[in-house]
Parts: C-alpha cells; sequence; structure tokens
C-alpha cells in the first residue's frame, strides 16, 4: 500500500513531498506520530495540506483526479481500457489479500488458532489467484493490467505482483506474470520508489516458491 | 445506453446494491437484469460463472466492457454518465478527498462485517475458535464506533460533507445491513440518523433488496454491540 502512493506521486511529478520511513518490525506503525495521522495505526498516512488520505487507493484516486494534467495520465480516455483498469485495480485487492493471508499467517493468528488445513486453504486460494493473473496477462494485449497504457491499475497492482515474487513465486510457472514483473522493474516511477528494506519473514524468502 | 447494460444480481447482497443505487442515480434505469439465489448457490450456476469466473455478484457489463468488482462499476459510471443524473464526485477537493477516504474505509467496514455475519459458515467445524469469534466481534464493534466518530465529525449529512457521493453509494447498504442485523440504534445515534435519513432516497427506496420487503426484520445477531 505504501509503495502504491509514492509509484503514483513519482507518476504525477510530485517529487520533494515531506516523507518519513517507519519499521513495521519495531512497531512503529503504531506509534503516537502515526496514530495522530492515522488513528488506525496503519501505514500509509498520507496528508495534503489537511486533506487526509490513509487509504492507498483513496490517495492514488485522489492524485490522478488533482493532478490530472501534470506528469503521467493514469486514469485512460479508452472506455474499454478505463474500465478494465477499474476492474483490475479492485481485484488487486483480492490478490492482496490473499497473499496476505499466506505470507504473514503466523504474524496475524494467534498460535491456539492455527491449522494446517487453513494453512492449505489460504495457499490454494492464492494458488487460484495468481493463476488468474498469468491468465489476465495471457489475454491482454498491451503490456499493462489495463492494455496500452500504464494506469492507476498499474499503480495499484504492480507492488503485490512484485511481492509474490520476492517471496519465491516460479519466474517459469508464470511466464506472463513475470515478465510483466521484470517489465516494469525499470520503469522510472518504480525504480524511484522501490523499498530500501524488504520485511524480513522469518519463514524465509523463498515461501511461495511451490505456488 | 442503459439498454446495453446488464447487472446480475442477489437480494440483499451490499455489492450488488451499490451498483444498483449507482445506476439509479445516474438515470440509468431499464437496464437489463436478473436475480439470482445466494441461498440457492445460483452464484455458482453456468450463467454467473461465464460473466464472472469468480462466481460472486454482482456481475455487471456494459457492453462488452465487465465490472463485476461494484467499487470499478460505480467509479465508471460516475466517470462515463458525469454529466447525466446526480452528481456523484464532489469538486470541492476537501469534499473530494473525504469522499475517497470513507469509500476505501468502506472496504474494511463491510469485511469485519462479514467477518462477522459468515463465521458459523464459512469456517470449518474443526477451525471454529471462540476467541476468533470475541476477536472478530470487538474488530467490528470498534470499526462501528469509528464510523459513529465519523458521523459526528463531518457536518452536512453524508459521508464526504454537504453533498450525497461515491461514499454513500458504496458504504450505505453496508450500514444498512449493520441496522439490519439489530445494530441499536440508541448506541450509535449518529449512524441511526444517517440511516434513516438516507432510507427514502429515491436511488435507495427503488433499489431496497425485494427479500428484505417480504421479510423487514433479520436476525439480531448484533444487537449486544
Amino acid at each position: 500500500p505504501c509503495w502504491r502512493v509514492m509509484i503514483a506521486l513519482e507518476e504525477k511529478n510530485l517529487k520533494g513531498y515531506n516523507q518519513r520511513l517507519l519499521a513495521f518490525e519495531k512497531m512503529e506503525h503504531k506509534s503516537e506520530e502515526v496514530m495522530k495521522m492515522n488513528p488506525r495505526g496503519q501505514l500509509p498516512a498520507f496528508k495534503h495540506g489537511d486533506k487526509v488520505l490513509n487509504e492507498s487507493y483513496a490517495a492514488c484516486l485522489y492524485l490522478e483526479n488533482q493532478f490530472k494534467s501534470q506528469g503521467n495520465k493514469l486514469i485512460p480516455d479508452c472506455p474499454a481500457e478505463l474500465a478494465m483498469m477499474y476492474q483490475r485495480m479492485f481485484e488487486g485487492l483480492t490478490l492482496q489479500q490473499k497473499m496476505a493471508d499466506v505470507i504473514y499467517y503466523n504474524w496475524k493468528v494467534p498460535e491456539g488458532e492455527r491449522h494446517d488445513s487453513a494453512v492449505k486453504r489460504n495457499r490454494e486460494s492464492l494458488t487460484a489467484e495468481i493463476k488468474m493473473w498469468e491468465g489476465y496477462l495471457q489475454k491482454t494485449s498491451g503490456g499493462f493490467l489495463a492494455g496500452k497504457t500504464f494506469s492507476l491499475a498499474d499503480v495499484c497492482v504492480y507492488p503485490g505482483i512484485c511481492y509474490v515474487f520476492h517471496f519465491g513465486l516460479c519466474e517459469e510457472r508464470y511466464p506472463k506474470l513475470a515478465a510483466y514483473y521484470n517489465r516494469l522493474k525499470d520503469r522510472p516511477s518504480i525504480k524511484a520508489s522501490g523499498p530500501p528494506t524488504w520485511l524480513e519473514n522469518p519463514q524465509g524468502q523463498d515461501m511461495l516458491k511451490d505456488i
């Protein structure tokens, strides 16, 4: 979610914003400083003047709406691409949820409530979801999620796709997703905002290699 | 325009209701639609799967443009039909920001509500825990209190401020469902006032879940929140 907002800011040429990097591992997202800006104790927390936009999708939609005429256009004019953009954007939340259910299972579920059957089910669900996205990229020509141009769909979903590969998703098994992931790696806005540290996961960085 | 639109929906489903409210607000009455029963597992029928391989409702199409995610459909409709019906995205930047923020927070409210309502039939018997039920209920309670607070702080009567917006389109159905589950109106007066005030809005009245008209009282599972 944080990365999405940073990509959007870069795309709209809004560099030079005030920013602070906080550490999840040190529970800094529950610090007074964050709680003051986001009572939910979550990151990102984003403000433009006194307008608070802590939901990453809200911040991205707002930035494109308010800065339409500067930087790159993130909402296509073509109605078919526009519809595809919104659809993939919101399906991206499902992908993220299923990914989090697998990767953060031990963080989120208290020890006494964990079950192998749940872990299995979550993995199957994520596998089906990833296969769906591989299919989407097979069917969509143009190289981006909405079609021929980079859009809010890519801003919002790319970080998640990058994440699954970071956790070991097999590139040979998902060639279209891998191609998308590799192609966008060097996009200026993505390169400029790439995470300086990757969240260390005690289970290792190959958690998703068998998916 | 509406004649090129098709909506597959289920009664009482907040995501379906969102799209129906949006269509009404944009004066797009006359769209093709078909109601399916969740109870009879019709959302997994071939007809639905053909339009939405996820086997979920709503499934919505405009021409050959598929918008099965309710928020995607609502944003698309406002973008494409900006000049007809009611304006659903405010011009004022402060209200605009508030609209997007509340819209997206509405997904959190909806998820916590769903986690509470569906626990018993979604979680396999061997995986159920009282501790989880308790935690889910506490999480929903905290979330509802947060929204009561939002309505206390926001003047104007709508989630984004002075005008009805996509935030109300997307979040009202969830708030309505919570009251239908028995949430105590005295305990949450601002939410109750919002819920009652918008009940009679034409777009909401016109798209009221038909199965709820036959059976106005749901189960009071949330009366102790």
